[in-house]
């Protein structure tokens, strides 16, 4: 236990030690996978515990951006204050969404989330306070230290809240909602207000990341505070990472967030195609992440993966 | 009223397109349980297919639509053989992700290929219309819209008459029972995956007729598909062709008398408010 929390810390101050000494170029690489890696987080409260797959959450963290941008440019508050609002609007939205779908079971939500971000984007581009198509200009502030250190700091945020959820009643009957709905709410679980609790969890979440992302570009516009592809991102690296695990979809996010770096620089556009196979490939051949792979290759080799092939096969 | 009347018939002649749509993933629903997340990308890929086959093989459209199904239904029935049908018994999660990652892969490929350009599918005769009584029938959209028809028709038929149909309709009732009287479960999954993408090939084909194509545009229609299919009842053709032409004429409508900027979020306001009245209705216990 002891030598867990201080790998943790270690880990924390060695992240946080990285804008003092690297190059100014991977400290603003390392503010996008650090955000994005809290976004993966964020979507493992629903979607791993609960396994309730949302495709949308770029709505909540397009919520985030324009509450920030709006409190900042339009009404001249503190970066504080704009943060506070745009985590309220995705809560609100989330919450709005959330009470009328999360009542049904199955795949309901997931679709209803399909569209989602896409209606908020033609709202908004019909919104004057919001700056229409144009989009809006914040103050601005230079500072990728600042910006990295928050960026940090959400995600260590995101990740002790998904460590305390996994241990308490809520993250409990997350698990049993997954596992079997119904049995959960014969055995007492409060199951849509537990998966709107998830959700609106998520939702802050995402909200900031969009808003420190807003603040730190200073510019904002409705494709890219939207951005599906997004969507895309933070469910592979979920999911490849391990969902429902407390480390998995850091770790996950990181590493791939590295690849597709990597890939975008070796053959240009090359990100969307990757994420898309390594979904495909993860669920088929290592539906519980990386994390299970790692100790089930250590037990069973590679008859790990055939295994896992050959599980849900007819 | 003439325009009101006008702006019904154009939502109807949408509709039967959305109504065809709606068949296809409504059958893979209720036969595998799956919730095809790529659906979309099986129209798009339809409309690609016939949109090429009429501008660089110089086939009617009408006449490229059955092979662009025939390639859909390879394309279907190879998905479920190879990737699909290993997960086949897995929870739902499962199936909604890797048909995500399908539709991600699918989506950057057509993109890719084809590229981002709007196209419409524009043959000779485009222009034409007839005229019935003051309202203005676009000849293209309601050759379409027939051929919808004729495709939802022939669905029925074959699930109704014929031994294949019935090996699907025991499958979905009972898959148990149907092995046992010799229905191979492979097989049958395989034939009702491409049968669907082939329905969606013919949708998004002659979606190209009417609309815009690009690679995106499966992004809209797999939730609309969705919806239409849980309106109308899984297993209810007619019915999901009848919700396809309610959605069609709502769109018009909104599209006419309020704002057209706003018909997809008006659209998918709507849907979100249907499927929570009626899956709330269903759900409820006696």
């Amino acid at each position: 236990m002891t030598v867990r929390w201080l790998a943790t810390a270690l880990a924390c101050a060695v992240l946080a030690a990285v804008p003092l000494a690297a190059r100014p170029t991977l400290t603003q690489y390392g503010i996008e996978a650090l955000l994005l890696a809290s976004l993966a987080q964020a979507w493992n409260i629903l979607g791993g515990y609960a396994g309730y797959p949302s495709f949308g959450n770029s709505a909540f963290y397009g919520l985030g951006t324009y509450g920030t941008a709006v409190a900042m440019a339009r009404f001249h508050q503190q970066f504080g204050v704009g943060l506070a609002c745009g985590a309220a609007l995705g809560m609100a939205c989330a919450c709005a969404v959330g009470v009328p779908i999360l009542r049904l079971r199955g795949p309901y939500f997931a679709i209803v989330t399909l569209g989602l971000s896409a209606m908020l984007a033609a709202i908004v581009r019909n919104v004057a306070i919001a700056g229409r198509n144009i989009g809006l200009i914040l103050p601005i502030f230079r500072s990728d230290t600042l910006f990295y250190e928050l960026a940090l700091g959400l995600l260590a945020a995101a990740t002790a809240a998904v460590a305390l959820t996994a241990r308490s009643r809520f993250g409990a009957g997350l698990v049993a909602i997954r596992e079997n709905e119904e049995a959960a709410a014969v055995m007492g679980v409060a199951t849509t207000r537990f998966k709107v609790m998830a959700l609106a969890l998520a939702a802050v979440i995402t909200a900031l990341a969009g808003g420190i992302h807003a603040y730190w570009i200073t510019f904002v516009d409705p494709a890219s505070a939207f951005d599906s592809s997004l969507n895309v991102k933070m469910v592979i690296m979920a999911v490849f990472g391990g969902p429902g695990t407390v480390v998995g979809p850091v770790v996950g996010a990181l590493l791939l967030s590295g690849v597709s770096e990597w890939l975008a620089s070796a053959i240009s556009s090359m990100a969307s195609l990757f994420y898309g196979l390594v979904i495909v490939l993860a669920v088929l051949f290592m539906p519980k992440g990386l994390w299970d792979a790692g100790r089930g290759l250590r037990q069973r080799g590679l008859r790990y993966f055939g295994e896992n092939l050959r599980r849900y096969r007819l | 009223m003439l325009l009101f009347a006008q702006i019904v018939v154009n939502g109807l002649l949408v509709g039967g397109l959305y109504g065809l749509m709606a068949l296809g993933m409504g059958l893979v629903w209720g036969v595998l349980n799956i919730v095809n997340l790529m659906h979309g990308a099986l129209i798009m890929l339809g409309g690609y297919a016939v949109y090429y086959l009429y501008t660089s093989a110089g086939l009617d459209p009408f006449a490229a639509l059955p092979l662009a199904m025939l390639g859909l239904f390879g394309l279907g029935y190879a998905l479920q053989w190879f990737v699909l049908g290993q997960i086949a018994r897995s929870p739902l999660l499962n199936t909604l992700l890797v048909t995500f990652g399908l539709e991600v892969v699918a989506t950057y490929l057509a993109q890719l290929a084809f590229s981002a350009d709007l196209r419409t599918i524009n043959p000779p005769y485009a222009g034409q219309h007839l005229a019935l009584g003051g309202l203005v029938v676009p000849l293209v959209p309601a050759a379409a819209f027939g051929a919808a028809l004729v495709l939802a028709a022939s669905l029925w038929l074959a699930l109704g008459r014929t031994r294949t149909g019935r090996a699907i309709r025991a499958s979905a009732q009972n898959l148990g029972a149907a092995r046992l009287y010799g229905v191979n479960p492979r097989r049958i999954f395989a034939l009702t995956f491409g049968t669907g993408a082939a329905l969606a090939g013919a949708a998004g084909g002659l979606y190209g007729l009417v609309a815009q194509i690009s690679p995106y545009m499966g992004n809209s229609l797999t939730p609309k598909s969705f919806v239409i299919a849980i309106l109308g009842g899984l297993d209810r053709p007619l019915g999901v062709l009848a919700g396809g032409l309610a959605l069609g004429v709502a769109e018009a409508l909104t599209g006419a008398y309020l704002a057209s900027t706003y018909v997809d979020a008006i659209s998918f306001g709507l849907l979100v408010l249907l499927l929570v009245a009626r899956t709330s209705r269903l759900l409820r216990p006696a």
